[in-house]
């Protein structure tokens, strides 16, 4: 409901494909009002993303509480790993061109992680006998801490924000 | 695994192709698929009295209790979360955040029955 319009912004508003909800929040300063991905499908990936936050943050602080001695690095890393999932909870859920880096920053670590932590744990089970949720690729969580963040991505990427407006001139 | 699992994972697989269902068939969440989460709900309270009544009977727990509470009350927690989240946006990705409950609960009801045996 922007009548005032700057020049240039005719060739922009057709830049988002996706037509803007009836009755969405109101956009925060009337900035970016397409640059959020707390909706749709976006909802799914945060309920789950907070699923394996509670989860990994849960197991990572038992196993630190009850056994830590017995495997620090593998129980580091399970709490490494609920920070990863605590960061892309909550910065999926928030508007916002920096939010979006963090997202981006967050699923990012999280497919390293997932894939090196897998990795190794196939290759060098004696020194990874110890299970994390990344372990063996997230096999024992139905391997949706693969899929997790390959899903991230594409919806980060077809939730981008519009590139910056030039500034100046 | 013990009759209390067995509800869980009945009652949770149900409610889990019902909102899946719904999701598919590009519905909005709607008394059917929120009641079937509720029905969830209900099925991990009866475990969590029955596992009062069980622990006031003597019964003790193998594994470590605090484990097994834990367990129970995140998720007796969950339901409500994935209902007041698909409320808030009422379009058919809710149904999938719906459906996601009775799988996540039959999951964490296998382990609290790994945890009390």
């Amino acid at each position: 409901m922007t009548e005032k319009s700057s020049p240039g912004d005719t060739g922009r508003a057709s830049g988002g494909s996706l037509p803007a909800t009836g009755g969405s929040l109101p956009a925060t300063g009337g900035a970016a009002p397409k640059d959020t991905r707390n909706t749709g499908p976006g909802r799914l990936l945060i309920a789950v993303y907070a699923v394996f936050a509670i989860s990994a943050t849960a197991r990572a602080g038992y196993q630190i509480i009850t056994k830590f001695s017995e495997a620090p690095l593998a129980y580091l890393l399970s709490a490494f790993a609920a920070v990863v999932y605590l960061v892309a909870t909550v910065s999926l859920a928030k508007a916002g061109r920096t939010w979006f880096k963090v997202s981006v920053a967050a699923v990012l670590v999280e497919l390293l992680g997932v894939l090196v932590v897998g990795a190794l744990s196939v290759f060098d089970s004696v020194n990874f006998p110890h299970e994390t949720v990344w372990s063996l690729f997230g096999r024992g969580y139905g391997y949706i801490p693969l899929l997790l963040p390959i899903l991230g991505l594409i919806w980060l990427y077809r939730r981008r924000p519009a590139p910056k407006p030039a500034k100046g001139s | 695994m013990d009759a209390y699992f067995y509800i869980v994972l009945v009652v949770g697989l149900v409610s889990t192709v019902i909102c899946l269902t719904a999701g598919l068939l590009k519905k909005a969440p709607n008394d059917t698929t929120i009641l079937s989460v509720a029905a969830v709900e209900l099925s991990l309270l009866v475990y969590l009295v029955g596992s009062i009544i069980r622990v006031a009977g003597g019964e003790t727990i193998a594994g470590e209790p605090w484990e097994f509470w834990g367990y129970l009350i995140t998720a007796l927690i969950l339901p409500i979360g994935a209902v007041y989240w698909s409320i808030l946006e009422r379009t058919r990705w809710s149904n999938f955040v719906l459906a996601a409950v009775g799988v996540t609960a039959l999951v964490m009801a296998a382990r609290m029955n790994q945890i009390w045996y």
